[in-house]
């Protein structure tokens, strides 16, 4: 457990401009550090920026002040090392399954045969076997984000950045991805840093959860989730019961915090 | 020897029903035509219509003129389709193009481009290129702003998955952007095609020569009724083919959209 850290997030501040209206800080002089090949969830009221802090850990958005370093480098624009995967799935809906998959590899020096081998395996590995040819908008929601996380990982970045990769399935799609997600990054791990509103999923899922506060978001606590979740009951259990009731009261706080500012 | 299915029964059906209105349409006017209330002058019946428009198939003529409205048509549209995607693409790309042709295309679109024919006239003459020239004209504004809309509207996240894959900014127009707009810019394209029929036939009418427009003031001026409403049925067959080709064709390219999609 005690692999170097990874990715050094530094006194991050971060400004929202809106197209119209005052700009709004979003992040705080927010300081974080993952190691590598850790599970870490990202959780807070809505709007407390933890995907403005993702993107800026995938070098989408400008960093203002502080600064994020990315295995010794600066995240200066994004790169094929920090695979991204978004809520809405952000598939090309103009391409099969395999041709999204194919996307990343073919930007890889690899010989064809290797990246249409790749690019089976990964459909393989998110049970997307016979669905090849498919266009996205004939897939169900969790198929198309089965999908998004094999075009991801084949081109195989060394940590995956999930945006509340879930949260647009239903319940029962939503728990049966969170198992795969669990195997996949036991089979592959890669560092893997997950933004979600679900207390229940973050607990689940990471091996540390770090809260954020309400808007203007800082890292208000991290609180170490490693506990063993191989048994199918341990949504049951004592300490997972205990865990989520933590983050939950902390999270609710900042929620509560947030409904407050918004009132005159 | 074909069967014959419930659902070609059914597809048959639906043809024939598709086509009661007008069939329905061509009978009132027959009957209305033959009553008596109107002159043969005024109001020809549609067979005699259809009589003429055979003679002027058999003559050869009816096929020059098609073929010349047409032509003008369909090169209009073409110059327009391309050069409106790419001032499209530009001004949804470079904040100074945007800035230099978004008050031209605002003031531009509603204006009727017509008023331009006197001076189209002296510039470029009486022949092709200056019909071309006013069907581009026309027909250019609502692709230019259906390509502009359509870029705005890809969402951001398409593209930031694409950059990392490692798509380069240049890559981004033809691999995302475009491909991504596109329904948005068949409908421009699709609103531009009539349009560019609607003016070759009105410049042809007022510049003559051949074309179904200038055939029809010719048979206008020769008081001819019977050729005049042999036109406005032709150009009505031709815009009806047109339409219909061009659905057809977002079909076949949109077979990935939701649209596309089956029940």
């Amino acid at each position: 457990m005690d692999n170097p850290a990874q990715i050094i997030i530094e006194n991050v501040s971060h400004h929202y401009r809106p197209a119209v209206g005052r700009e709004v800080l979003a992040l705080e002089s927010v300081s974080l550090q993952v190691r590598e090949r850790e599970f870490l969830a990202l959780v807070g009221p809505s709007g407390c920026g933890k995907s403005t802090l993702l993107y800026l850990i995938g070098g989408f958005l400008p960093i203002d002040t502080g600064k994020i370093m990315v295995d010794g480098k600066p995240a200066a624009g994004p790169g094929p090392d920090r695979g991204i995967v978004f809520q809405n799935f952000a598939l090309f809906p103009w391409k099969t399954v395999r041709k999204n998959v194919l996307y990343g590899l073919e930007r890889q020096a690899l010989p064809r045969a290797e990246r249409e081998a790749r690019a089976q395996a990964f459909i393989d590995l998110v049970g997307l076997t016979g669905f090849e040819e498919s266009y996205p908008s004939h897939l169900s929601g969790g198929m198309k984000q089965r999908a998004a996380i094999a075009r991801t990982l084949a081109f195989d970045p060394r940590m995956l950045l999930m945006d509340e990769p879930f949260g647009a399935l239903d319940a029962q799609t939503r728990s049966l991805m969170q198992s795969e997600l669990l195997a996949i990054w036991e089979k592959t791990r890669k560092t893997v840093i997950f933004v979600t509103h679900d207390v229940h999923e973050a607990v689940y899922l990471a091996e540390r959860v770090a809260v954020m506060t309400a808007r203007p978001g800082r890292i208000k606590a991290i609180i170490d989730t490693s506990f063993d979740k191989d048994d199918p009951e341990v949504h049951r259990s004592k300490i997972f019961v205990d865990k989520v009731d933590e983050v939950w009261t902390l999270v609710r706080d900042e929620a509560v915090k947030a409904l407050e500012k918004q009132r005159p | 020897m074909a069967r014959v299915t419930d659902a070609m029964r059914r597809r048959f059906a639906w043809g024939a029903a598709r086509l009661a209105p007008v069939v329905t349409l061509l009978a009132a006017w027959e009957i209305f035509a033959r009553s008596g209330a109107v002159t043969p002058f005024m109001l020809p019946a549609p067979s005699a219509v259809t009589e003429r428009i055979c003679e002027d198939a058999l003559g050869g003529d009816l096929f020059v003129n098609i073929g010349a409205t047409l032509y003008r048509a369909l090169m209009g549209f073409a110059i327009a389709a391309v050069g409106g995607v790419v001032l499209g693409a530009v001004m949804a790309r470079n904040a100074l193009a945007r800035w230099f042709f978004d008050p031209i295309i605002s003031v531009g679109f509603p204006m009727p481009k017509i008023a331009f024919l006197p001076v189209i006239i002296l510039w470029l003459g009486l022949y092709d290129v200056s019909k071309i020239t006013m069907v581009v004209l026309d027909a250019i504004f609502p692709v230019v702003t259906a390509t502009v809309a359509g870029i705005a509207s890809v969402e951001k996240e398409l593209l930031w998955s694409a950059r990392n894959m490692g798509a380069k900014d240049r890559e981004l127009l033809w691999q995302i952007l475009l491909p991504a707009a596109l329904p948005q810019i068949l409908t421009g394209l699709q609103v531009a095609l009539p349009i560019a029929l609607i003016v070759v036939v009105v410049t042809e009418m007022q510049m003559g020569g051949y074309g179904l427009g200038g055939a029809m003031m010719q048979a206008s001026r020769f008081a001819n009724s019977r050729g005049v409403f042999a036109g406005i049925v032709e150009i009505a067959i031709i815009g009806y083919a047109l339409v219909a080709a061009m659905a057809w064709l977002r079909r076949r390219l949109l077979a990935w959209h939701q649209e596309g999609r089956e029940g």
